[in-house]
């Protein structure tokens, strides 16, 4: 890091006046807005004003100058100018086209250029609109139809198409800002967040569901309704099917790029009645070969 | 970003009655609506420029009007620079 004294130009007992007007010099000819296309001199204007700032300030200068703290670190941050807003979007009350206007008026074919340059700007495409939009699991698989309120009031119609994933974003063509002149409208970019589901899970194609069956439809097996994304179906439990036994429907998942559908996996989930049963008990404690199986012997 | 006049105080540092009296001069032209005014952005880059102008190069008013005025033509020229070079790429390919 240079010496600040260095980089303003004056002598380390230059006095607080003296450095003032040295900044003040040098921050005139450097300053980022009065050189908007000069990167160079923005790139020295950080560098003195982070002198200025430490050995413009009495108390940091004193410490500078005792060698209590150094020049590192104390180029400023970049910060964002007038000049970045001013130059490249011309939708703001302060933009002035007179000191070409002159120019625009002649016959040549630059000034063709600019009028035609002029009629672009005039006729620019409106900006795009983002929206985020909150769907429920079961219409990302299956798809829906919602409507989304802007808020200027404004609603959108917005088609959800199966199989959608969290963080997707739809563009509805013309549906954004308007543009100026014969510029047209930008879009409406909605982006989807997926409010999770109390039963289903999504991975990659395939949709995971965890059923509860009874304890008879475990034990003896049989056929079952259980609901997917687009509506309930039938499936085939087997006899003596256990918790944690998966079963699965083909092509109940989520629809696939490519085509077809991925698969929904199901997740046996055995539990007994909420109420304590008398005849089940019964059967329980007369049923010896259900107490001589121990399935903790599998634990090691 | 749309601030309110309350934003813009606080993250330009500016008093209101100097903020009233810039846009009386209208070094800054806030975005009005029915009922209130807005700022946005480019507002407070402007902002810090005039305090620029006014503490560190220690340019008076009438000063600071013109400077703004120069500063505006400019960026036109240099936008339409650029619009232009953007159409000249259009036209070359």
């Amino acid at each position: 890091m240079k010496d600040p004294y260095e980089i303003l130009g004056v002598a380390r007992t230059a006095s607080a006046e003296e450095l003032q007007k040295a900044y003040r010099k040098l921050a005139k000819k450097l300053h980022p807005d009065l050189n908007p296309g000069n990167a160079e001199a923005e790139e020295k204007f950080k560098e003195i004003a982070g002198a200025y700032d430490l050995v413009g300030d009495a108390e940091k200068r004193k410490r500078f100058d005792r060698g209590e703290i150094d020049a590192a670190g104390t180029e400023r941050p970049r910060q964002s100018y007038y000049k970045d807003y001013a130059s490249t979007d011309q939708d703001h009350p302060y933009a002035d086209n007179s000191g070409f206007a002159d120019f625009m008026e002649s016959e040549d074919a630059f000034a063709e250029l600019l009028r035609r340059s002029a009629r672009a700007q005039a006729n620019r495409r409106g900006q795009d609109l983002e929206f985020r939009l909150p769907i429920e699991f079961i219409e990302s698989i299956a798809g829906a139809n919602k409507r989304l309120t802007l808020p200027d009031g404004r609603t959108l119609d917005v088609t959800i198409p199966p199989g959608i994933v969290e963080g997707q974003v739809l563009r509805l063509r013309g549906k954004g800002a308007p543009g100026s002149g014969a510029g047209g409208f930008g879009d409406a970019l909605i982006e989807v967040e997926i409010r999770p589901d109390r039963s289903f899970t999504r991975e990659g194609d395939d949709i995971y569901l965890e059923l509860p069956v009874s304890l008879s439809e475990a034990v003896l097996g049989g056929r079952i309704k259980v609901p997917t994304p687009t509506g309930a179906v039938t499936m085939t439990v087997p006899r003596n099917s256990n918790t944690g036994t998966i079963l699965r429907l083909r092509g109940k998942g989520a629809p696939r790029h490519a085509g077809g559908h991925g698969d929904q996996f199901v997740k046996l989930k055995v539990v007994l009645p909420k109420a304590p049963n008398p005849e089940l008990e019964a059967f329980v404690s007369s049923w010896e070969s259900g107490k001589a199986y121990n399935p903790r012997d599998e634990v090691a | 970003m749309k601030l309110s006049k309350q934003e813009f105080l606080s993250r330009s540092g500016l008093g209101e009655e100097t903020l009233n009296a810039w846009i009386e001069e209208e070094w800054l032209i806030p975005h009005r609506s029915s009922v209130e005014m807005s700022f946005s952005d480019i507002d407070i880059a402007r902002a810090r420029l005039i305090r620029d102008l006014k503490m560190d190069f220690g340019v008076n008013d009438a000063g600071v009007g013109v400077v703004l005025n120069l500063l505006d033509q400019l960026h036109g020229l240099r936008r339409t620079l650029m619009e232009l070079r953007h159409a000249g790429r259009i036209i070359s390919e």
